[in-house]
C-alpha cells in the first residue's frame, strides 16, 4: 500500500522493474529519464558495478503533479537481475505497490526468464503482502531482435496471473511509457 | 519478513511529528532531520538552510538501513537499530522508529555524536507512540474521483514522449 500523507497532501507509490540480468530494466528507466519532461522527474540514482551491471538498484522519482489536491508521485526502482543478488532484490521489493516484470524475448534467455519469474513470486510470497493489492504487468522486451519467442508462448510460460502484457523495445523506447502507464493506473485503481 | 501494513498520516499526527523534529533539531544541534518510510518515501523534514535532495536521500537511506538489518541477521545479531556514517564535514545518523518508519539526522563536526544519540533516542520514544496507532488502523480513504483525475494527469504527462 502506498504512503499517503493527508497532512502534507502527498501520495507516493513504489513501482519495481523486475527480471533477469540484461533484460532491459535499467534501459527502461534510462529511457524514461531521458524522454520525460525534466520538471516531472528527479535524479536517476544508480548503484551499479564498474561494468554498469546493477549492484543494488536504480531509482527514479516521477511527479504526476497535483491530483485532486494530492501531490502524486511514483518512485521507480529496478532490482539487480543476476541470480546471486537475491538478498538485494528482496530489500527493493519491500513496500512495493506495482511490479513490471521485464521478460527478455530472446529464445536463448528462456531459462533465465523462468527462473526470475519464479523468484519474483517466491520473494513476494515470503513478504506476506496481500498480492490482490499489487499492480502487475509483464513487458515483453527486445521485440526488435530476431530469434525471439512469440508473445503467445511467453504469455503461456510467464503469466499465470493473466496480467496485462505489453511488447517493447526499451532501447528504442517502444512500449516503455505504455507499460509504465498501465501499471501506474493499476496501482491507483487498487487504492482508490 | 513481516506483513506490510499501510501508513496513512493525518494533520494532527504530522503536526506532532513536525513539532518534535523542530525541538530535536534545536536541542541536538543537528542540521537536517527527516522522517521516512522503510520503503524509501519521505514523510516530513526539518531544516533551516540545508536542503539535500530528499527523494534520493530517503530512497538510499532506507535501502542502506534495510541492508544493515540483513547484515545483522547474517551475523546472528537480532537487529542493528542504528546506521551511522562519519564524513569530513557532515555525519549521517539513521535510526529505526517503528517497523515502517526511520529517522534521518544529519549534523556537523561541531556537534557531539553522543548528544545526538541521546536526544534522538528520547524523540524516538515519542514518535513511536504517534506512529503505533497509525499502523494498526491505516485504511486510506481516497476521493472517489482520484482514480479518474490521476488517469487524465498520466495521459497528459506521457502524451508528448
Amino acid at each position: 500500500m502506498p504512503l499517503i500523507n493527508f497532512a502534507a497532501r502527498e501520495i507516493n507509490y513504489k513501482i519495481v522493474y523486475y527480471g533477469c540480468g540484461l533484460c532491459g530494466k535499467t534501459t527502461n528507466l534510462q529511457y524514461i529519464h531521458r524522454k520525460i519532461n525534466p520538471d516531472a522527474r528527479g535524479k536517476l540514482v544508480s548503484i551499479a558495478t564498474e561494468e554498469e551491471r546493477t549492484l543494488y538498484f536504480d531509482f527514479l522519482p516521477l511527479t504526476l503533479g497535483t491530483v485532486k489536491g494530492m501531490q502524486t508521485r511514483f518512485h521507480l526502482y529496478t532490482v539487480p537481475g543476476q541470480s546471486y543478488y537475491n538478498a538485494s532484490r528482496k530489500l527493493v521489493l519491500q513496500g512495493v505497490d506495482g511490479v513490471i516484470f521485464v521478460a527478455d524475448s530472446q529464445i536463448t534467455r528462456l531459462d533465465e526468464n523462468v527462473e526470475s519469474y519464479l523468484n519474483l513470486w517466491d520473494n513476494l510470497l515470503s513478504q506476506g503482502d496481500d498480492l490482490s493489492k499489487l499492480g502487475f504487468v509483464i513487458q515483453m522486451n527486445k521485440r526488435d531482435l530476431s530469434d525471439i519467442f512469440s508473445v503467445e508462448d511467453l504469455n503461456e510460460l510467464l503469466n499465470h496471473t493473466d496480467s496485462p502484457v505489453l511488447e517493447s523495445s526499451a532501447v528504442t523506447g517502444q512500449g516503455v511509457f505504455e507499460t509504465l502507464k498501465v501499471v501506474c493506473k493499476q496501482v491507483i485503481a487498487k487504492t482508490a | 519478513m513481516t506483513r506490510r501494513k499501510g501508513l496513512v498520516i493525518n494533520d494532527r499526527q504530522l503536526d506532532r511529528c513536525d513539532d518534535l523534529l523542530r525541538k530535536l533539531k534545536e536541542v541536538s544541534g543537528s542540521s537536517f532531520l527527516a522522517l521516512i518510510s522503510t520503503s524509501g518515501q519521505p514523510i516530513t523534514t526539518a531544516s533551516d538552510d540545508y536542503h539535500p535532495e530528499t527523494l534520493s536521500l530517503a530512497s538510499l537511506a532506507a535501502s542502506s538501513f534495510a541492508a544493515t538489518q540483513q547484515l545483522a541477521r547474517i551475523l546472528d545479531e537480532n537487529e542493528f537499530t542504528l546506521l551511522f556514517h562519519e564524513g569530513n564535514a557532515l555525519n549521517l545518523h539513521v535510526s529505526q522508529v517503528t517497523d515502517q518508519v526511520l529517522l534521518i539526522v544529519t549534523f556537523g563536526r561541531e556537534t557531539q555524536v553522543g548528544k545526538v544519540r541521546l536526544y534522538t533516542q528520547r524523540a524516538i520514544e515519542v514518535l513511536r507512540q504517534i506512529f503505533e496507532g497509525l499502523e494498526d488502523d491505516a485504511t486510506p480513504e481516497m476521493d472517489a474521483d482520484f482514480e479518474a483525475a490521476a488517469g487524465t494527469a498520466m495521459d497528459d504527462l506521457f502524451k508528448d514522449v
